[in-house]
């Protein structure tokens, strides 16, 4: 009985130990950012690179795990003859894979560090195609719209410049699923015309963002010392 | 007295008010500064040459980092070099950015580099230029701008800064091909400043 009692001592005793070394648990961390998004190789037809901006507020949840909660507004051209406006609103889900090296534990000196992430998630999509002005007759009445559900998945790493700042890249591949808005331009003729397929169907394209972040609150959790 | 003493009484007087200014450190967190000039900028793209009155805010919240907004209005009829295609040139302008600043540097006089997404506000003809008088349109367009810099703070309520810029953006809403917003830059002069909160020493 008595060897039961100090193994448990000496059990729990590892275990105080365990939390003395581990100083900060980030979660709840709550960041505020700005975000610039490029994006390419659309699966429209013959739609060209976009722009975009949008923001983002960031909120932790463990130390492995962090998340995006996003808007961006992003343009981009259909050849000459027409340009597309989406607006994204969504979610994602960051997950830190080798958070537990000690390069990213350093208890006293702050040094600027990558931090690398997984990240996938959901977003919802508005999308507008708009005829250039000047080609069809109807002019500026021709246009399609759709409203989609999309899922995205890719790679990123933060930039921690400073302990709650920092630059974020990510690459993410987002699929939309909903209905198709196809678009025909007659070259000879000039016309254009759009199409809309109804049912679910996949169109995707890729999206590098550079986001820049500011950690503003703690939520929740607070700091052993 | 002569005039070996008034030199050396000088340079003794000089070296006082030296070190009582370094002493003085206005760059620190809290600090709030704003400034609004004249940014003479380029569209390179289109060759041409544009006043833009620009403003700014900014709060220092690390000692080396700062939260940014701006915002730029192109001076009316302020185009340096006049296009004969309106339809390949904004006729009115607007940007408004917001972002971070990277500050580097000891003391008061400090390197600045900011990042700052934001949207372009550009006026465009609807019509190719034949079409008299051609309709005009607003659109947003998204945007971003660079900027890298150097502000020297030589009192508790001024400093001088000078800047360099390059943003970003295309305007869709155009009679066939998007219209480019590169364009690159300068502003500089007096800013006015605060420290808003007070630190423990």
């Amino acid at each position: 009985m008595k060897l039961n009692f100090l193994f448990l001592m000496s059990f729990l005793a590892l275990q105080v130990n365990a939390q003395e070394q581990r100083t900060f648990n980030p979660a709840g961390m709550l960041s505020l950012g700005g975000r610039t998004t490029v994006s390419l190789f659309n699966d429209h037809k013959n739609e060209m690179t976009g722009t975009g901006v949008g923001g983002q507020f960031r909120l932790r949840f463990s130390d492995a795990v962090n998340t995006d909660w996003f808007f961006d507004y992003i343009t981009s051209d259909i050849l000459n003859y027409a340009h597309r406006t989406d607006y994204h609103i969504g979610w994602s889900v960051l997950f830190y894979p080798i958070n537990h090296l000690a390069y990213f534990h350093q208890p006293k000196d702050f040094k600027p560090k990558f931090r690398p992430y997984i990240l996938a998630g959901h977003c919802f999509d508005y999308s507008k195609i708009e005829a250039k002005d000047g080609i069809s007759p109807l002019d500026g009445a021709l246009y399609a719209e759709r409203w989609s559900s999309a899922v995205q998945a890719g790679i990123g790493t933060h930039l921690e410049l400073t302990p709650r700042f920092d630059i974020s890249l990510t690459g993410q591949y987002m699929i939309h699923l909903g209905n198709h808005i196809e678009t025909d331009f007659d070259f000879t003729s000039g016309t254009l015309s759009f199409h809309e397929h109804k049912g679910a169907s996949l169109a995707g394209h890729l999206l590098v963002t550079v986001s820049l972040n500011y950690k503003i609150a703690r939520l929740w959790g607070f700091t052993r010392r | 007295m002569g005039i070996h003493q008034k030199i050396v009484g000088l340079f003794l007087a000089a070296s006082t008010l030296v070190f009582s200014q370094e002493k003085l450190i206005y760059f620190e967190p809290s600090l709030l500064r704003a400034s609004a000039t004249i940014a003479p900028t380029r569209f390179y793209n289109h060759e041409t040459t544009v006043a833009f009155i620009n403003g700014f805010m900014e709060y220092v919240v690390e000692p080396k980092i700062s939260v940014r907004g701006e915002a730029n209005f192109m001076a009316p009829n302020g185009q340096l070099l006049f296009t004969n295609s309106p339809e390949k040139f904004p006729r009115n302008f607007a940007s408004i950015y917001a972002g971070f600043g990277y500050h580097l540097g000891k003391k008061n006089w400090k390197i600045d580099l900011h990042a700052e997404p934001g949207i372009a506000l550009a006026e465009m003809a609807q019509d190719p230029y034949v079409v008299v008088p051609s309709r005009f349109q607003w659109s947003a367009c998204p945007s971003y701008m660079l900027k890298a810099g150097s502000s020297f703070y030589f009192s508790k309520y001024c400093h001088f800064f000078a800047e360099i810029n390059f943003s970003n953006g295309w305007v869709r809403k155009t009679t066939l091909s998007s219209v480019s917003l590169a364009q690159y830059g300068v502003s500089a002069g007096l800013g006015f400043h605060l420290i808003t909160q007070k630190h423990d020493e």
